[in-house]
Order: structure tokens, then sequence, then C-alpha cells
């Protein structure tokens, strides 16, 4: 009696842990590689994008002898870590992952994702915005495939801006800085915008400036934060904070940012396009106060614009099936799939789509019944080419944060020196890490 | 003699009835064996989730994994490094700083909480008790976010008070954050810690207050003579539990950030934060795991001294 209660628990501990394993090295189960065979194909997908299960049955009917399993691995960095452990391991590798953009080269670099250029994925470039292509392309070669976009946009209250005595969002930065002095003359808690450290806010003004800090070429990793456009958009931040023009309390993605958005006294927000899609969410009470318009240019009739965001899919150079994975892959990111994806709400960087007239002339309740399509199409065609991120800016964007926090709470130093700083930071990390950095 | 040896029989069946039919040796191996099956399910689990991650820590530490060329042995140097990081000991710093102020406010409430229960002065003991407990109950993210509302400037508490007053009062400014979080901190834990001290109280025997109530003894004297003492050994054990606890603080600044701008909370804020975004942000396993040993080195070290000091000279111990 007693021996098989403790069996019992032995098991009940056991089991799971075996059943674990099993999962992990699941997909490495005995099946036919390439795609030719009769026999069955099984895909596992990683993925924390709602609309990817959506496009599944749609390519299984296509593909009769492929099965795709979509397996959420949670957030983008658990996912990127169970990744390197899969890889590492040498077992339980998914045949397509999912990577935030600025992801790829961390992977790419060092020889962990597959080169789609033997499927002939040149022949696609003409299919996506200029941007999000060159955000999958590391070194020449092409690594993944773009899914979602975030092009920056300005997205601005109208009832509190005419508060402030202005009829139309502001085209240039030097409009812009002239309408924050606006606003935060009307008292109390009024500013254009908040930052409390967004590192991709700064980018994104920075590469719509012609700033391009970082170059990176195979293991070697140039930054630099005095070219002529970093300098440009960094003085007019600095300019901005020191004239007091940004709130620097509120931080985004907070409850205190949820209750600006709504009662107006945020006048504008710079950030990606899917913005459109939390919004709604984040400020309700809002709703038909806010337009979309492209980002304010640093030069007057200019069209250049920026990212801020957004996703791609790539096949890990171990997954096992890798044919089958680019089918699935270009079904869900270029073929068949994208419809489904559009009608679920994504955001995708295909020039078919962005340029359909359904896309263009959707009329959006939220920002009073606007063609938002249309702006945030448009802004995605004119983002600045020739942007790289650092192999490491997952680590970097993190002690970004250290280094600004001091400056925005103080207000002593600058955003260059704190730029400068983390350059160094950067250049220790980078080398440490097996990179050339300078 | 008949009886005689009737009572002899009885007598020795008595002071060992397995003794009669087995010799002793193989007696006692068995009894050590049975033992063994016993604590074999605790051992196996106590290996697999304590000694087996503690030894591969170590083997970790003593590599260094790059993005660019591999996994290399690197010996002790993850430790060399660690020893000249100022960021660690930024927060090795910041969490003994915390631990000399926050851990004696918090012991003195617990204890002057549990005293007045004790004291059966109060009414409605049962529901108080739980009362001053339940905090220890809210999840740490919970207890966080709810006071991270009620200190916020911009439209909690804090922020109706300083429009009321006209203050200009920061709970998280980067000079207040660790006051914040230490009254945090203490909200959730002197209940759990008073429960230990009211139990030690329950224990004293009650004829002891009336010998010293026969003897003239006033209730501060009994708290002092009588009270005071008996709760040392359990001060010794909160003490331990308190210092573990706040050496492995991570939930308050990992979650701070994303609610206040700019509190001051770095990504080295404390050790056990420092370690995980070495881990998960930086891909520094093993400098990660060589700062997860050294840091329980010092705690446990900390933690003896405590125990050998506190229970020095001790009545009872």
């Amino acid at each position: 009696m007693r021996l098989s209660q403790k069996a019992r628990l032995l098991s009940a501990v056991l089991v799971p842990m075996f059943a674990l394993t099993a999962c992990s090295g699941g997909s490495g189960g005995g099946s036919a590689t390439g795609s030719g065979g009769d026999q069955q194909v099984k895909l596992t997908v990683w993925s924390w994008d709602g609309t990817v299960a959506g496009a599944v049955p749609g390519f299984q009917a296509a593909n009769p002898n492929i099965k795709v399993e979509v397996v959420n691995a949670g957030s983008s960095q658990d996912e990127y870590k169970a990744l390197d452990n899969a890889i590492q391991a040498g077992s339980g590798v998914p045949d397509v992952v999912m990577f935030e953009y600025f992801a790829v080269p961390y992977f790419a670099i060092p020889g962990k994702l597959a080169d789609l250029g033997k499927y002939g994925v040149e022949n696609f470039k003409k299919d996506y915005v200029p941007g999000a292509w060159s955000d999958v392309t590391v070194n020449g070669k092409v690594y993944a495939l773009p899914s979602d976009y975030g092009p920056s946009a300005l997205f601005y209250n109208t009832a509190t801006l005419k508060k402030a005595g202005i009829d139309k969002a502001p085209a240039t930065w030097d409009e812009y800085y002239e309408a924050a002095k606006k606003v935060r003359a009307l008292g109390g808690d009024h500013y254009i915008a908040q930052d409390t450290g967004d590192i991709f806010f700064l980018l994104s003004l920075i590469w719509q400036a012609g700033g391009r800090p970082f170059k990176v070429n195979g293991n070697k990793v140039h930054i630099d934060f005095t070219d002529e456009g970093t300098t440009r958009a960094v003085a007019f931040w600095q300019k901005m904070l020191d004239e007091g023009l940004i709130n620097t309390k509120i931080t985004g993605w907070s409850d205190d940012w949820n209750r600006t958005l709504n009662d107006g006294t945020l006048a504008t927000q710079t950030m990606g396009g899917w913005l459109t899609s939390t919004l709604p969410e984040r400020a309700p009470k809002a709703a038909g106060d806010f337009r979309v318009a492209l980002m304010p240019q640093w030069k007057q009739g200019d069209k250049v614009g920026a990212a801020n965001g957004g996703s791609s899919f790539g096949i890990p150079a171990a997954a096992e099936h890798q044919d089958a994975a680019f089918k699935f892959l270009e079904y869900f990111t270029h073929g068949g799939g994208l419809s489904s994806r559009v009608d679920a709400g994504a955001f995708v960087p295909n020039t078919s789509v962005l340029d359909s007239e359904a896309f263009q002339s959707k009329a959006n309740r939220y920002f009073g019944e606007q063609k938002v399509g249309a702006v945030l199409a448009e802004a995605s065609e004119i983002v600045g080419s020739g942007w790289q991120y650092p192999p490491f800016f997952e680590w970097a964007r993190s002690v970004y944060g250290d280094l600004a926090s001091p400056f925005y709470t103080t207000g002593k130093g600058s955003l260059a020196e704190i730029l400068e700083q983390w350059k160094q930071r950067c250049i220790q990390y980078g080398n440490e890490q097996g990179f050339e950095v300078d | 003699m008949g009886l005689a040896r009737q009572v002899d029989v009885t007598a020795s069946a008595m002071a060992s009835p397995d003794a009669a039919h087995h010799p002793a040796p193989s007696h006692k191996r068995r009894k050590s064996q049975i033992g063994l099956a016993f604590i074999a399910p605790f051992g196996a689990l106590f290996a697999l989730v304590f000694i087996v991650p503690i030894l591969y820590a170590v083997y970790l530490s003593l590599f260094q994994d790059k993005l660019i060329g591999g996994n290399t042995f690197v010996g002790f140097a993850n430790y060399g490094k660690l020893f000249q990081d100022p960021q660690f000991w930024d927060g090795v710093g910041r969490v003994f700083r915390f631990t000399l102020v926050q851990v004696p406010i918090m012991l003195i409430f617990a204890m002057a909480l549990a005293l007045a229960l004790d004291s059966m002065r109060v009414h409605g003991t049962r529901f108080m008790r739980v009362t001053i407990f339940l905090p220890y109950a809210v999840p740490a993210i919970v207890a966080t976010l709810m006071w991270g509302f009620l200190l916020g400037v911009k439209y909690g508490l804090f922020g109706s008070l300083n429009d009321a007053f006209g203050t200009d009062l920061d709970p998280f400014a980067p000079g207040t954050t660790l006051i914040s979080i230490g009254v945090m901190v203490t909200w959730a834990f002197t209940g759990f810690n008073m429960l230990i001290f009211y139990a030690a109280l329950k224990a004293v025997p009650r004829e002891l207050y009336e010998a010293a109530a026969i003897d003239g003894a006033n209730e501060l004297q009994i708290v002092r003579a009588i009270k005071l003492p008996a709760l040392r050994g359990s001060l010794v054990v909160t003490i331990i539990f308190s210092i573990i606890g706040t050496f492995q603080m991570f939930n308050e600044p990992q979650i701070l950030p994303s609610m206040v701008a700019n509190s001051g909370v770095t990504t080295f804020y404390t050790p056990n934060l420092y370690a995980y975004n070495l881990a998960f942000t930086g891909s520094q396993q093993g400098y990660a795991a060589a700062l997860a040993l050294v840091m329980a080195a010092i705690t446990i070290t900390v933690a003896y001294v405590v125990q050998i000091r506190g229970l020095r000279n001790a009545p009872d111990q």
C-alpha cells in the first residue's frame, strides 16, 4: 500500500517530466525530409502573432502532406531564449520562427538562420516596401520575410490642438516645435508628447533625419552618433526637452499614459502604425478626436519616414524540414495566407495589400472616419532605407534605460552624452561577445 | 522456577520485542534501510531541484558563451570580472543598506503587534491576526501594482495629497524609491513575522506570568523579563529569513519601471535583477551563474554570522 502510494507519487512527478522532454524533442521524430515524397511532414511554427493560426487551415488544404503546429513560445524575449537553447541542444528546433526586425541580425550573423536566397526570394523584393526588405537583409543576404510593419506616423488629438489654436497637423519638426509651445501654454499637464527615454522613438527620429549610427558588416559593427542626421535629430529633441515642452514624468504604456491620452492632455504621439490597433483600447474616451498623419518632416516638402517596431519570420539553419517550412513562410507572408491576416487586423508590408483600393479606402471609425490605411501605406513606402540595428540590440536597449534615466530625472547632462556613453558600453559588450566593434 | 523463567521471557520480550527473533546486526541494517526508503523521495527531489541546479550553475560559471565564437572554458575569469564590476557592488550595497533599515523596522512592528495580541487586551484577536497576516498572501506582483497606484504622484494618493497641501513629494523619485520599496516589503511581511513571534509567546507557560504577578511585576516588567527573552530564538529566525528575502529582492524593482518613469531603478538595481538581466537580455549565462553563486555565498555568510551572534549566550539554546 505504502509502496504503491510512493510509486504513484514518483510517477506523478516523473511522467510530466518525460512528457516535457518528449515534447521538446517531438519535431525530431522520424519523418522524411523535403516535400517530394508522400510522407506526412509536420512543421512547428513559433510565434506570438495571433494571425498565424488563422492562416494554417488554408495552407493545409493546399498542402495535404504538411501539417502545421503553431506554438506560442511566449514573449519575444522568451522565444529567442528558447530558440537559442534548442539550437544549442540540437533538438526541438522549430521550422519557422517569428523575429522582431532588430533580432534578425542577432540570429543571422552567427549562422543560426537559413539564407533564403536558395528559394529565389530576391524576386520578392518588389512585393515589399523597401524599408521592410532592408530590415530582413543582413550583409546582402535575406534571412527572413517581413510579416508586419511599424511605419512611424504622427497620431494627433485634433481637439487638444484646436484648443491650442492649431488647426492642422504639424507638417515639419519646426511646426511641431511651435505647436509644442502653444500646447504647453494651455497650462496644467498639457504637453505635445511624453518621453522618459524611449530609445525606439529617438532612433526613429535619427533614422528619418538620415542618421545611420550603426553600420554592420559581417562581424564588424561600427557605431557613430556624430553623423549629420543623428546630430540634427538629437539636437532637436534636446531642445524640446530643455525647454520643458515634453512631459518627462509619464512613461509610455503605463496607466498614467492611458489617462493622459484619454483626457487629451497629451496632444500627439509619434509611434509605429501599430498604434492604430491599440489606441482605441487605451484611449476610448478620445474616440473621434485622434487622426493619423505622416511624421513631421525635417524640410518642408520632403517625404521621408522611419520605422518603429515590426516583425518577420525566418527558418532556423538547424530546422529539419526547410523546404516545407519555406512553403509555409511564402504562403503566410507573401501568398494566399495574406488575406486572412489582413482581415484579422495585421498591418503587412506587402505592396499588393497596401496599394489595394480596399485597404486604402477603408474608413476608421475611431479616427473620425479617416482613411487611415492610405496614410500608413504612404508612411510605409517612404521609410528611409539602409537602416541597421546592431546584432546585440536587445541587450543595448535595456542598458540605454540605465544611462538615460539620470538625465530624464535631473535634466543634467545631455542626450549626446548619453549616446556617447551608450556607444562605449556597446563597444565593450560587443567585443566581449566576439564582434569587432568600434 | 517455572514462574521465574516465565517472567524472564516476558521481560526480555517487553524490552525489545524484535530482539527475541532477530540477531542484532541485521536488525540494525534493516532499520536504516527503512529509513533510507522513507527519505528517498525527498532525497531524489532535493537532488533534482536543488543539488543539480547548483552544480549546473557552478559548471556554467566556468564558461563564457559568446554570440560569435561559441562556448569557451574561461576558468574563474567570470568571478574575477564580477569582483571588479561596479554594477554588481552597487546592487550588493543597496540590498545591504535596505536590510539595515527595513528589517529592524519591520521586526519591531511585528513584535509590537504580537505582544499586543498576546496581552489579551485586544478584542477580536483572531480577526486582527488574519487581517495583519493577509498582505503576506497577496502576490508580490499584485502588491507592487497596488502600491504603485497608491504612491503615484500623477493620479495616486500622493498626487491628491500634493494637490491638497501644495507639496511636491514623489515617493518614486530616484532618491526615495528604495524607501517606497521598503514600505511595500514591510507591509507584505510584517504579518508573517508577527505570527512567528505570536506562536513563540503562546508557548510561554502561563504560570510564569502568574508567578511574576504574585511577585508584584507590572505588565512592562513581564514583557521585559519574560516575553522578550522568550522571543529571542524566533527573532534570530525571522532576521535570517528577512536577510535572505532582502538579498533576493526582485519583483518590486522588476515591475516598478513599467509603472513609473525614471524611478532610478536600473537593470542592476539588486543582484538578483542584475543576474536576470545578464542571463536573459545579455546572453551572459556564465557570468550570471557566477553572480548567483557569489551572492549565495554572501547571503549564507551573513545569515550564519547573524545566527552565531544572535544565539550566543542564549539561555535556552
